[in-house]
């Protein structure tokens, strides 16, 4: 933009303002400067009086005041990002059901008081597959159960040999079906976390 | 606060930096400095909450505009729900004050 079309106490100004930002990010500056500079020329036309001139200034505040602001944002939580809670709470959520099922309660916990996660990332956290991985293996458990080993003593007409009594006869239907919710256990508490992982990564506004 | 008016305002549609600015500085005890304004708006940029387009003016240099993105859209969502229940809370308390 030319300068030139700018009112004389609009000029003075973004030379202050060029000079007190010498040490904002290049980006950042050239960003903040046009935004200023283009303020300016819409609230201030060049034949504009001085006591206007003044006025538009006086509302837009010391360029001191706006660089100091500008700093301030690469400290400020307002970008919140995902954090050491973050990560142990996913892990705890996936894998803390198997460390004394406990951890997963604080997994749970971690995951509910972040301010990271929306309502429905929470929900889809804790409610799909509640305790992780920890389903799985106990379905598994149980599938084994249902086949118990067992060795047989030497009798009179056979000699010692292991056994394999299974309590019931699995269908090919039934199998197909334990095999299907196997996996689901399995796939559903590492889509949850991966589905956590990933919204954690998405920058938001913090609630402040 | 003036985060969300932000993302509020951009709600319907977008806007560029001047009128933001100016219509958040209209509403007494809202900004103090206009100026501090546009950092604000470039923290949200960078947080990926709006995004920015440059257009011609019909007057004067192009306009840097200003639009929800719809992560932006999310973030203004769940803030409405929960401005709404800690209003009501404030409000619960305030109330109770005043009658006693």
């Amino acid at each position: 933009m030319n300068d030139s079309s700018l009112h004389p106490l609009a000029r003075d100004y973004l030379k202050r303002l060029k000079k007190g930002a010498a040490n904002l990010p290049r980006v950042r500056r050239t960003e903040l400067i046009e935004e200023i500079e283009s303020h300016l020329s819409e609230a201030l036309p060049a034949g504009a009086s001085e006591a206007e001139a003044l006025n538009v200034l006086e509302r837009l505040g010391e360029p001191g005041q706006i660089v100091a602001e500008a700093e301030s944002g690469s400290k400020e939580a307002l970008e919140a990002r995902a954090g050491v809670r973050e990560s142990l709470a996913v892990g705890l959520l996936l894998f803390g059901g198997l460390l004394f099922v406990v951890g997963w309660f604080v997994g749970l916990h971690l995951l509910w008081s972040s301010r990271i996660w929306t309502t429905r990332d929470k929900l889809i956290g804790a409610l799909l597959v509640p305790g992780g991985l920890l389903p799985a293996l106990v379905f598994a458990g149980a599938g084994i159960q249902t086949c118990q080993g067992g060795f047989e003593p030497a009798t009179r007409t056979h000699p010692a040999r292991s056994v394999t009594h299974c309590t019931s006869e699995i269908s090919p239907t039934l199998r197909a079906v334990m095999i299907v919710v196997f996996v689901a256990l399995i796939v559903l508490p590492i889509f949850s976390a991966v589905y956590l992982s990933h919204r954690a990564g998405k920058p938001r506004v913090a609630a402040s | 606060m003036i985060e969300y008016c932000v993302l509020a305002l951009l709600r319907d549609g977008e806007r560029y930096g001047f009128e933001l600015v100016r219509t958040l500085s209209e509403v007494p005890g809202m900004v103090t400095s206009e100026g501090t304004l546009y950092p604000l708006l470039s923290r949200l940029r960078r947080a990926g909450v709006v995004e920015t387009s440059w257009r011609e003016s019909p007057s004067g240099p192009p306009r840097r505009y200003y639009r929800l993105t719809s992560s932006g859209r999310a973030v203004l969502e769940a803030f409405s729900g929960e401005w709404a229940s800690f209003r009501d809370a404030v409000d619960h308390f305030l109330n109770q004050e005043k009658a006693a």
